[in-house]
């Protein structure tokens, strides 16, 4: 069964076809088709790069069956940051390409990958030592020793 | 053409963006994202990283300790699972939502957390409420000159510790720092002064004041009223009440005083709400006597409780008394009143029933019944048969009883505490159930049981002091299934140990019996965030000790 088709042109000015089912994951894209309407026109999207871009719609296309989010899995969903298998494979990625991706997840308003973006991160984080997240991620340290040792014993409570 | 062209851009891009993160430092990608992307990875992690965040650097330490975070992580902590286990419990009645929301109205029971324009600091209340059922709290103590005449009584209002013995008067102390007396009111200056005998303390909080009702040994009963701004006691009346007998018990829901006195008289009484200042103290007209009843088969020790609702007044006497099967008994007496004083309803009952382990079946609510026909075929056939050995036996009277509606908790001396569960409704008062808790490692010697079903018992011997959420133990009630462990906890000062070790010495060479001597005179005050112990340590002395959670 042959779907309606749509153009997309990245940041770079590349063109990617795409079906509309699959760009419908992103509400923005959505609400765009919805508002113009499909004049078989390329929607620009301005923020996001090729290489990005077919990421994000090699995700779209692998949800593309999934059911919509209900409100009630809103609370649930903050429970656990398992990610299932798949997206744990795609998630694969270098920094750069994963915080690219959450950033495209966000302004394209694809709820759920920014979800397991957020949580890819999450995982990178949790468990760690200060210094080990720092190095992670690269955070400059701006506390003096003296303040650092004070938050330190602040928080020592909830840290276990 | 144009096509390859822009291949070749293609190409070109990422080597440029390699370039420059080779040259200089290396990109924090993180901390470059917006402070909405950084909250909502946040808020996919544990309290423990959150704190660990905290460390990373100044903006994280702001983003990691944003209170939204942290009022959902006391939402899914504290709040859900308790709405979870009440929607399991009514199911009948009431839907409970047990997704979070923004709005603390919906929450169960929270509503205090949110007043009307005030910001709640999320991290702290959590670290409040991991510190309660951690036990976890700071230890300090004030020592009490030893009195002539104990015991020194103390309440727990607002931020206020009030204190009354005869030769300081009544007191106030600081609930944050209470090394430091607030406020001072001597009872002397009146009559002789040996006659005021301090020997009951009310107190009911209202918005910009406390309210302190002080009665003494010949009768007299002083109002007091503590103004929060200025720290100030003044004195707004003195009255007698219609006995000449030791006042004995009180309980104050402004504007409404309860009391009994040594003569077994229990009386209601309004207090006037009218000017404040100095310019009304002693004025005959400023309490007037609403009901006098006379009380006969009351036991000392006793509790009184006082609700008043838009229609009417309810009082409580919860007494204790010697039933040939059971033992030690409790009777509770509900006195209904309408806002004149005028006795509407008198109901009485027991908690016989309970230690039998009998049901009442009146008013029993339909959730309930389900559980009955369980427990009824172990007892015998329909509780038409009384067992014949009570589940819950008493050979000695309780040693204090502390009752707020619903609960009703009582202190033994073979290291448990008594809960039952009082039913009141329009058509009936009855017990609901009776659960032994077990815990303490010595005898208990008080007991206070406060809203929301928080508990704190005291072993004076063991120098042992438990917090219980009573809810827990709520679907357990009245089966002989032990409850489980964690409805209890036992504080654990961080700061004591160091602070004991000198005494301990003392206090282990002293004989068990001295500080059994103890039983009977502590005090038990607590709120949101501490607790207050009055006791005797030694001979005379009084310590004031304070738990802080914060």
């Amino acid at each position: 069964m042959a779907t309606p088709q749509i153009i997309l042109t990245s940041s770079d000015g590349v063109d990617v076809a795409v079906e509309r089912t699959v760009a419908e994951r992103s509400v923005l894209i959505k609400n765009m088709l919805e508002d113009l309407g499909d004049s078989g026109e390329a929607i620009p999207i301005p923020n996001v790069n090729e290489a990005v871009l077919r990421k994000v719609i090699e995700w779209c296309e692998h949800h593309k069956n999934d059911p919509p989010s209900t409100g009630e899995d809103e609370d649930n969903r903050r429970k656990t940051t398992d990610i299932e298998e798949w997206d744990q494979k795609f998630m694969q990625v270098d920094q750069e390409m994963l915080f690219e991706i959450i950033l495209a997840a966000n302004y394209l308003d694809i709820k759920a990958l920014l979800d397991v973006g957020c949580k890819t991160v999450a995982n990178m984080i949790k468990g760690k030592s200060p210094e080990e997240i720092r190095k992670t991620f690269n955070i400059q340290n701006d506390f003096t020793p003296e303040e650092e040792d004070q938050i330190r014993r602040e928080n020592e409570w909830a840290e276990e | 053409m144009s096509k390859r062209r822009r291949e070749q851009e293609h190409f070109t891009l990422p080597f440029s963006k390699r370039l420059r993160e080779s040259a200089g430092i290396p990109i924090d990608r993180l901390s470059s994202l917006s402070n909405e992307l950084l909250l909502h990875i946040l808020s996919f992690l544990p309290i423990s990283s959150l704190s660990v965040c905290q460390r990373l650097s100044r903006r994280f330490h702001a983003l990691s300790g944003d209170s939204e975070l942290w009022k959902r992580q006391y939402y899914t902590q504290w709040v859900r699972p308790r709405a979870r286990r009440l929607a399991s419990v009514r199911r009948s009645t009431l839907p409970t939502r047990t997704e979070y929301s923004p709005k603390v109205s919906t929450w169960l029971d929270h509503g205090h957390l949110a007043e009307e324009g005030k910001v709640t600091n999320w991290k702290g209340q959590y670290r409040l409420r991991h510190n309660w059922s951690r036990g976890t709290c700071r230890f300090r103590e004030v020592e009490l000159p030893p009195q002539p005449f104990p015991p020194v009584l103390a309440k727990l209002c607002g931020a206020f510790v009030f204190t009354a013995d005869s030769t300081h008067g009544l007191r106030a102390w600081a609930a944050r720092e209470p090394e430091i007396c607030l406020a001072k009111a001597s009872f002397s200056g009146q009559a002789g002064s040996s006659e005021m005998l301090p020997t009951a303390l009310a107190v009911s909080h209202s918005e910009d004041s406390q309210e302190i009702v002080v009665g003494f040994e010949n009768g007299h009963f002083h109002r007091y009223i503590m103004n929060t701004e200025t720290s100030q006691l003044v004195l707004q009346s003195s009255d007698s009440s219609s006995s000449s007998g030791a006042i004995t018990a009180m309980a104050l829901s402004s504007p409404y005083l309860l009391m009994v006195s040594q003569n077994k008289i229990l009386s209601l009484h309004t207090l006037q709400t009218g000017p404040r200042g100095p310019e009304t103290p002693g004025g005959a007209e400023s309490s007037r006597e609403l009901a006098s009843l006379k009380a006969d088969n009351m036991v000392a020790p006793m509790t009184l409780c006082l609700r008043k609702s838009t229609l009417d007044i309810v009082a409580t006497v919860v007494y204790s008394f010697f039933h040939i099967g059971c033992g030690w008994s409790l009777g509770i007496q509900e006195l209904r009143f309408d806002k004149t004083g005028r006795q509407l309803e008198s109901r009485l009952t027991s908690t016989v029933d309970s230690q039998y382990g009998i049901r009442p079946l009146q008013g029993m609510l339909p959730s309930a019944t389900r559980r009955i026909s369980t427990t009824t075929g172990q007892i015998g056939d329909g509780g038409a048969t009384v067992p014949t050995t009570a589940a819950i036996l008493h050979k000695q009277p309780p040693t204090s009883m502390s009752y707020s509606h619903p609960y009703l908790l009582t202190s033994h001396a073979d290291n448990t505490l008594t809960m039952y569960l009082v039913v009141s409704n329009s058509d009936s008062l009855f017990v609901r159930g009776g659960q032994r808790l077990w815990g303490h490692t010595s005898s208990v010697s008080t007991v206070q049981v406060k809203n929301r079903g928080k508990a704190v018992s005291v072993s004076s011997r063991g120098n042992e002091v438990r917090v219980w959420e009573l809810e827990t133990a709520v679907p357990s009630l009245g089966t002989r299934r032990p409850l489980r462990e964690e409805s209890s906890i036992q504080i654990n000062p961080e700061n004591k140990r160091e602070n004991c070790r000198t005494e301990a010495g003392d206090l282990d060479a002293s004989s068990d019996n001295s500080r059994e001597m103890s039983c009977g005179r502590e005090c038990i005050g607590f709120d949101e965030e501490r607790v207050f112990l009055l006791r005797e340590r030694t001979i005379g002395t009084q310590l004031l000790e304070c738990y802080d959670f914060t």
